[in-house]
């Protein structure tokens, strides 16, 4: 799990929020590793969203004359066991991983820091109890968190995106406390504070949009570390149930294959692996965008 | 010493946390547990008789006192299934899980270290470029398909390795090691990865001090420069994220065992929950959370050794 030092903050002060999101398109397209990692996303998500008008196969529905056919022109990345086209199965796996990629790293994202802000801003006790769930949350490694949340539910897709958000919780919380910590001295919080405003309304309108891009950040690392951890529910069978398909259950489905037909095992690990590339391409050129000292370092 | 004393203190309240979430997490499981053990056909004198003796009649803080309690003295409780101490089941379980883990923290850190110094010495060369990209393909291989990859390659289509189960060391010493392969390769790429571009980024940082210029124009060696000057101070932030990567060896090795059937605490927390065999679903959250404290906080003691700055702070 990739995780932003806490101490960065990028620009603060006035620019930071007139003009919130243009750093994210200008880095986007100034970091060639971006750019392509950006294409790479493109790509995926055009796949999960016009993938199933393109290739009109249905992904869960059994053919059993052609089971375990090998890749040729009619089924371009073969069948399965149940003669299942894989390729629509593919398809319909990147729409899954994209949506639990998406809910759990944004549901995690909002509660994470919302319980960060709130322990940055008011100090205290409230900084005490809060963070130390957060260390608690923090001292188990994360695939066995994820599974032990998962085990404890009910295996099921939701119950996998709960877990997934649990575990990243930490990670979110103590980056925007750290942040909050900073931003909450800044000259027009103090000024938002003097005219007479709510904590809410300072915390909403002042303090989240100036601590937005390293969460930002945080976020794409985090969705390619969401993505890897539901395929690993799903190929230990507590994630997504059958017939649905996902690239993790395809390939736990594979194993039992192996010498019959291992293009079941190629295409769902492929899928995974390119997906997950271009999100860390995105992520590396985001986060040398925002460490200071490599901006300093590379000269860019 | 106080930075230790301090370090100790704060674990105290962390592992009371991890003890609580462990013994949560199994009763929080929806559905009586005791009628998933014994089967819906069970009378009800059965299962209220069963739910006596597994003490569950009492309230949870009462329930979670007595468990503590007996974790404290080394008492896990009893697999389900067959009756055996869980302890003793970890205990038997650890062994492999830890030759797994060692091995291929061991085949990380000899890929990954020279070809980070070097990238970061020859930087932006083509050697920095391949090296880099490779990490990067090693950090977004989802690791059990890299696992099924192998099985494909190494012990399908050339079977040179098995594929699955492990011969015990004592046994058979190379048929240990041919088990142990596939294994510690699969374990051992991500980590490989992350370990290279850690060192790679830290080199950049030192290489690029005053200090370092200094050595240079004093006419020492390249190899003194860049491994005396240089290295020694970038291996600091590579310790840190060696113990912050053992959190990932403990996760993944759940993956990794359970794609080779070897038999360590991972497989026997996937075969366990399976089972619903709940105690040992406990004990192995447990104690693998307990380890993974405790090598954090080697790590920072480590890292307070190596450099005075921090136990100072």
């Amino acid at each position: 799990m990739s995780v932003v030092p806490s101490t960065v903050l990028p620009s603060t002060g006035v620019a930071a929020r007139t003009r919130r999101f243009a750093w994210l398109r200008a880095t986007l397209f100034a970091d060639p590793r971006a750019t392509i990692g950006f294409l790479i996303l493109m790509l995926v998500a055009g796949t999960a969203l016009f993938g199933p008008v393109l290739h009109p196969y249905d992904p869960t529905k059994p053919d059993f004359l052609n089971a375990l056919s090998p890749p040729s022109t009619e089924h371009w990345f073969g069948t399965d066991d149940l003669g299942r086209d894989i390729l629509a199965r593919v398809i319909a796996g990147a729409q899954v991983s994209l949506f639990v990629g998406l809910i759990s790293v944004g549901g995690s994202a909002t509660v994470g820091t919302t319980i960060g802000v709130l322990a940055g801003f008011y100090r205290g006790w409230v900084d005490a109890v809060l963070m130390r769930c957060m260390d608690v949350l923090f001292a188990f490694p994360p695939v066995l968190l994820a599974l032990g949340i998962t085990a404890a539910l009910g295996p099921s897709l939701t119950n996998a995106m709960i877990a997934i958000s649990i575990v990243y919780l930490p990670v979110f919380a103590r980056l925007s406390r750290g942040q909050t910590l900073v931003a909450r001295e800044l000259a027009f919080v103090e000024a938002d504070r003097a005219m007479g405003f709510s904590d809410v309304a300072i915390m909403v309108r002042a303090i989240a949009p100036t601590i937005a891009p390293p969460l930002l950040v945080q976020a794409s690392l985090l969705f390619a570390d969401a993505i890897i951890t539901e395929s690993y529910l799903s190929f230990l069978g507590l994630g997504i149930q059958p017939p649905q398909p996902s690239w993790g259950a395809m390939l736990k489905n594979a194993i039992g294959f192996l010498t019959l037909a291992p293009w079941m095992a190629w295409f769902p690990g492929l899928a995974i692996f390119v997906a997950v590339l271009g999100l860390n391409l995105v992520g590396d050129g985001l986060r040398d965008r925002f460490d200071p000292r490599t901006r300093l370092r590379e000269g860019g | 010493m106080r930075y230790v004393l301090t370090r100790l203190a704060a674990l105290a309240p962390i592992l009371f946390g991890i003890s609580l979430i462990s013994f949560l997490l199994v009763h929080l499981v929806p559905g009586d547990p005791i009628v998933a053990m014994i089967g819906l056909e069970a009378t009800d004198e059965a299962i209220d008789a069963l739910r006596a003796k597994y003490g569950l009649d009492r309230p949870l803080w009462e329930q979670y006192t007595t468990w503590i309690g007996s974790v404290l003295q080394g008492d896990l409780g009893r697999s389900i299934q067959t009756g055996r101490p869980v302890a003793g089941m970890l205990l038997e379980a650890l062994g492999p899980t830890i030759q797994l883990a060692v091995s291929a923290m061991a085949i990380a850190l000899l890929i990954a270290i020279p070809a980070g110094v070097i990238s970061a010495v020859r930087k932006n060369s083509v050697l920095d470029f391949g090296a880099s990209f490779v990490a990067l393909c090693g950090l977004s291989i989802p690791s059990f398909w890299l696992g099924v990859m192998l099985i494909l390659t190494f012990s399908i289509t050339l079977p040179i390795f098995p594929s699955s189960g492990r011969v015990p060391f004592f046994e058979d010493p190379f048929g240990n090691l041919a088990t142990l392969a596939l294994p510690a390769v699969t374990l051992g790429a991500s980590l490989a990865a992350a370990t290279m571009r850690m060192t790679r980024s830290a080199m950049l940082e030192v290489l690029s001090q005053d200090y370092v210029r200094t050595a240079w124009s004093k006419g020492l060696s390249p190899w003194r420069v860049i491994m005396h000057h240089g290295f020694r101070t970038a291996l600091m932030p590579v310790v840190t994220l060696l113990g912050i990567q053992m959190g990932q060896v403990l996760g993944g090795v759940v993956i990794t065992e359970t794609v080779f059937s070897w038999p360590g605490i991972g497989k026997l927390t996937v075969d366990a929950i399976f089972a619903r065999d709940y105690p040992i679903v406990q004990g192995a959250v447990l104690l693998t959370a307990t380890i993974f404290v405790l090598i954090n906080l080697a790590t920072d003691l480590v890292y307070a050794l190596l450099d005075p700055r921090v136990r100072s702070a």
